[in-house]
């Protein structure tokens, strides 16, 4: 309730920090300046969407992908969804390459997600596992943490072959 | 026994009926218009009633020249009511078989409200106050289920929490306090730490029944409420054993 408050304010803060950059030199005075800045330098971080580069954690080959689509949802996908994506780099032999058009998980995302409990999650990138259409990882190690937001999407795979459960 | 404490009504007829003056007979038509309505049937208007009369215990006996006295019958009502209201008026009137001189019947009115035991008056709730009282009740409830230790930014905290999902054991969650939200119940408490290479941020609702344990393992000095600069800093200053 407070976080997202907070999170709002920021989100205005963000709003603000565009037309206040034109003003910022000329109008207001240097002190309230600094000011601003530090009230508008918190980022709201958002949805994974069409042209999200994402980093890729495990060894199926690629690198960076970029999202294509979010399967499910308007605005785009979150932590536990599904994306599409197209591999942007990747490991010279791997078992995909560059320009695949490869679904993905997202196991990582900086955009914080709410649990039943009333905590929250988030991490500092963005990160997916590759899989194919059924769900099934292409690769056969994840590096870094997941959260356990997977076991109820039914990625139950990915959080066994993962080093560490957030 | 309810048969013992039954609601009593009472009947007032004036001593000196040529002696009464306009007052005095508006008084008894008021009066005797209550029994009807005490005869009506309404279980609440029946003990108002019979309390309202309890005022009139007048006295034939003690008759100052000048003054209107009243005569009260006490007549036990056919109808066996046995409510805790109407045995508290009963009782009242089997206290207060003396006789009271009375001047006049607005005197008789005070005495009545005085004798309906009014409590000493409780102070206001208002309005903007309820969700005050609301969280600080919750708090304590909370309190007395698992002591919740004094948590400021820049503590390095150990929480064991129970996960629904993982029924097995206590998740265990490390770290530095980089800011406390302060919300009544909801009163959450934001840790950060590096795991594995990626700097994680949970945000935990401290009186949360599933948090099974907070621990303060140690202390860094820090000059701020919030520490967000930590997410632009080196790994190595959100990094803990």
């Amino acid at each position: 309730m407070a976080a997202g408050f907070a999170s709002t304010s920021s989100h205005v803060g963000r709003s603000l920090l565009r037309c206040l950059s034109n003003n910022l030199s000329s109008v207001l005075g240097t002190s309230h300046g600094i000011a601003c800045c530090n009230l508008l330098s918190q980022q709201q971080r958002t949805f994974i969407q069409m042209r999200t580069v994402l980093k890729v954690v495990d060894n199926s080959g690629a690198k960076k992908v970029m999202c294509i689509q979010a399967l499910k949802g308007k605005k785009g996908a979150r932590l536990g969804d599904t994306i599409v994506a197209s591999v942007k780099e990747a490991h010279p032999n791997g078992k995909v390459k560059k320009g695949k058009v490869v679904y993905g998980v997202v196991v990582r995302a900086a955009m914080q997600r709410g649990r039943c409990d009333g905590s929250e999650v988030k991490f500092d990138d963005n990160a997916v596992v590759l899989v194919d259409k059924q769900g099934q990882p292409i690769g056969t190690r994840v590096f870094g943490p997941v959260p356990h937001e997977l076991r109820k999407k039914k990625h139950v795979k990915i959080l066994t072959l993962a080093g560490h459960i957030a | 026994m309810a048969s013992k404490l039954l609601p009593q009504a009472l009947i007032v007829t004036p001593r000196n009926p040529h002696q009464c003056p306009q007052k005095n007979m508006s008084f008894a038509t008021r009066v005797s218009g209550l029994p009807s309505s005490f005869k009506s049937g309404a279980r609440t208007s029946v003990s108002r009633v019979s309390s309202f009369s309890i005022g009139l215990n007048l006295n034939p006996m003690f008759s100052v020249a000048p003054k209107r006295v009243f005569f009260v019958r006490a007549e036990s009502n056919p109808e066996a009511e046995g409510e805790t209201n109407a045995e508290v008026e009963v009782n009242e009137n089997v206290e207060e078989k003396e006789e009271v001189d009375v001047e006049e019947s607005t005197q008789v009115e005070t005495e009545v409200q005085s004798e309906e035991a009014k409590p000493p008056r409780k102070p206001r709730i208002k309005l903007g106050d309820i969700m005050g009282i609301l969280n600080t009740r919750a708090v304590e409830a909370s309190e007395k289920e698992r002591p919740v230790p004094d948590l400021r930014t820049g503590d390095i905290v150990e929480i064991k929490l129970e996960v629904p999902e993982n029924r097995r054991r206590l998740s265990v969650y490390k770290g530095i306090i980089i800011s406390r939200q302060n919300a009544g119940i909801h009163t959450t408490i934001r840790i950060r730490r590096i795991i594995a290479g990626v700097g994680v941020e949970i945000v935990f609702p401290i009186y949360s029944p599933n948090i099974k344990e907070i621990k303060v393992l140690k202390h860094r000095k820090v000059r701020r409420a919030r520490l967000y600069y930590l997410r632009d800093k080196l790994p190595r200053l959100s990094t803990f054993k």
